[in-house]
């Protein structure tokens, strides 16, 4: 039997049992439906990410830590968050050893990570926030995505970069507006006065700390726009940024939470985190070894965007997997349908068989039904697929720009995704066919054609 | 007879399981057909005839004995050479047509032709041709449920005759239809074995009939034969 034949007959076979067809089909367009927008879900957030790592320049950032101990990374409560100790107890990120890492080459610019804890107001409403020392140089780089005003120009500009988000806290929904406003930073510092009167039952009872408040006026010269996909331990992830220069006159503790302390050699305390950024990604390893070398441990978030692409393997999976349960039952229509239709045309086939059709030629119609089955319904399934993520990107975006975010295409649909369900359909389809067509070509022509 | 045989068929037995009895439904069935003859074979209503049919035309497959067809073995034939068999070696008829109902006449006689991988357009010049020749070529574009059934089944003739074999095979071919159609199917099968040099096997219990156009007949009773009788 020549393939067109094959082709006919099958066709001609499903055109003349429509509606069980149409039925047939849907099913298999409902799994192979999901499976796309699973898929192209899982892809979308993927390249979404990719993109906003790309975006930041946050590939050619190295984080620099003193050696020792695993110490909480930022945030204590969340202990595994932690980087594992590589180098030497006694290596303390100091003023000089920033310069010297400085001067390593392919490092074109080390500072060191200042935080420090502060309640920000704006009028009003106050809120408290780590305020970051971020230099210049990094502020105007790609790392920000400034939506109003721009970066402070010099290290000792008297100017200072917030978020929208802040802003939104802060009862500011006009983010244009409050650009050339008056941030007023708070800061909590030793009281040395106190200090010299200090009344030690008093100070561990909680009474008479000796702390004092300051606070300090700063104009907002930007305001960063909320991006979707921030996060992971960037150089600039805080709400407040100032310039090195005027955040050295500010007073406050040498620390950002009582884990630091830990880390003190002979009284030095040295810095926490020192962020290096390279001239290009190239030097990543070289700058990572001469930095260990010198006792400190590294953490570069290239070598973590391997984890999380391997983390959106799972998640791809996980969704493939939900995908496939309505593969699954797609396929059990299929084979449903195709024994149906091996008991309603028992006699054709038997009559096909009198006249000479070998169980190839049997089996052929119906493979082939199965797989016209598997075809129509993939290329239905990329319909819908597709046009149920139209929808539900749109929906989503709808609300999520209520909340103050930006648009995103939650899915990604790269060429292969249509091809892959396409040929996965015609795969199952066909594998579906398998038994409905054996048990085609064994029907018996003595019993098929005996007149009843 | 100056004529070798077509068909040699040596101690045929065939048997069914029906639950856990064993039916037997020929038994010890010799025979002999020489080509360009027009044999009858008749009986009772379970002697065995279809079954003999049956395994002459290579649908079913005997429990013991040999068949032997235009010096193949077809007892021994696997299910592909069956296949092919049937296709070139043994057209057949049947009682109840066997049409398929959703496809025209032309597309029926055209069936066979299908699985013999010939190409469409030779197709349906083949077809025409033997639709022509049973006398339906005004028909040809109707389906089996709109043609009474002397017009099916000399579709059906014509789709037996199509891969050009040199046997028919016909398992009761009048058995539905009324007297005068009858005498013009199976005179259309005496003239194609007189004009074709065709070898001819009808099943039949209508006696006037096989006296009037068949040259030899066997007598089966309960899967044996009880008597032959040649009279041209």
């Amino acid at each position: 039997m020549k393939f067109t034949d094959a082709v006919e007959f099958s066709l001609a076979s499903l055109r003349k049992r429509r509606l069980r067809t149409l039925l047939t089909v849907s099913g298999v367009m409902i799994g192979i439906g999901a499976l796309v927008s699973m898929i192209s879900f899982g892809k979308g957030m993927q390249k979404n990410v990719t993109e906003a790592f790309k975006a930041s320049d946050l590939f050619t950032t190295l984080m620099v830590m003193p050696g020792g101990p695993d110490v909480p990374l930022r945030d204590p409560d969340r202990p595994g968050r932690t980087v594992s100790s590589g180098g030497r107890r006694d290596a303390v990120l100091d003023d000089a050893a920033v310069a010297e890492i400085a001067r390593i080459p392919g490092v074109r610019l080390a500072y060191p990570d200042v935080n420090f804890p502060a309640m920000v107001s704006l009028g009003e409403k106050e809120e408290f926030r780590l305020v970051q020392v971020v230099p210049a140089a990094i502020a105007a780089s790609g790392a920000l995505k400034l939506g109003w005003g721009k970066s402070y120009a010099s290290d000792d500009e008297e100017g200072v970069v917030v978020s929208q988000s802040l802003l939104r806290r802060l009862g500011k929904g006009e983010p244009a507006a409050a650009v050339g406003q008056n941030l007023r930073i708070t800061s909590v510092s030793i009281d040395l006065g106190k200090l010299a009167a200090i009344d030690l039952a008093s100070l561990f009872s909680g009474q008479g700390f000796p702390v004092a408040m300051e606070n300090y006026d700063f104009p907002i010269v930007g305001v960063t726009e909320i991006t979707a996909f921030g996060g992971g331990p960037s150089p600039v992830q805080n709400e407040v940024l100032i310039p090195p220069g005027p955040a050295r006159r500010i007073k406050r503790l040498p620390m950002t939470s009582i884990w630091d302390l830990f880390r003190m050699r002979d009284g030095r305390l040295g810095y926490s985190t020192v962020s290096i950024k390279l001239e290009s990604l190239r030097d990543l390893e070289r700058v990572k070894s001469r930095v260990g070398d010198m006792g400190y441990t590294t953490f570069a978030l290239a070598d973590q965007f391997e984890q999380v692409t391997k983390g959106f393997y799972f998640m791809d999976m996980v969704l493939a997997a939900v995908g496939m349960i309505a593969i699954i039952v797609a396929a059990l229509g299929i084979v449903n349908t195709m024994v149906m239709s091996i008991l309603e045309r028992f006699r054709e086939i038997g009559i096909m068989k009198a006249v000479g059709a070998g169980d190839g030629d049997i089996k052929r119609i119906f493979f082939f039904e199965s797989g016209a089955i598997g075809l129509l319904g993939g290329a239905a399934g990329c319909v819908l697929g597709w046009a149920v993520s139209l929808v539900i990107n749109r929906v989503v975006n709808f609300y999520m720009a209520r909340q103050g975010m930006p648009h995103i295409e939650y899915f990604a649909f790269p060429f292969w995704i249509f091809l892959g369900a396409m040929g996965f359909s015609l795969l199952v389809s066909l594998v579906s066919g398998i038994y409905p067509a054996r048990r085609a070509a064994r029907v018996d022509p003595v019993v098929a054609l005996r007149h009843d | 007879m100056n004529a070798s045989p077509i068909i040699q068929a040596r101690s045929l037995a065939k048997t069914y399981l029906i639950g856990n009895v064993r039916v037997a439904a020929l038994e010890d069935v010799s025979l002999s057909v020489d080509e360009g003859r027009f044999v009858a074979v008749t009986g009772a209503s379970g002697s065995g005839k279809s079954t003999l049919l049956n395994l002459l035309g290579g649908l079913d497959t005997p429990s013991a004995g040999t068949i032997e067809v235009a010096g193949a073995l077809v007892s021994a034939m696997d299910r592909d050479a069956l296949a092919k068999y049937r296709r070139f070696g043994a057209g057949m008829i049947f009682q109840s047509f066997n049409l398929v109902p959703s496809r025209t006449a032309l597309e029926n006689v055209e069936l066979p032709l299908v699985f013999s991988d010939v190409d469409k357009k030779e197709r349906r010049r083949r077809a025409a041709e033997l639709l022509d020749r049973v006398g339906l070529a005004h028909r040809a574009g109707h389906r089996p449920p709109e043609l009474s059934g002397g017009e099916q089944q000399r579709v059906a003739v014509a789709r037996a005759l199509v891969n050009d074999p040199r046997l028919l095979l016909a398992d009761e071919p009048t058995g539905n239809l009324d007297s005068q159609t009858s005498r013009e199917i199976v005179g259309l099968l005496a003239e194609l074995n007189r004009s074709r040099r065709l070898t001819v096997v009808m099943v039949s219990h209508e006696e006037s009939l096989v006296r009037e156009y068949a040259q030899e007949v066997v007598r089966l009773r309960d899967g044996r034969v009880v008597g032959t009788e040649s009279w041209a």
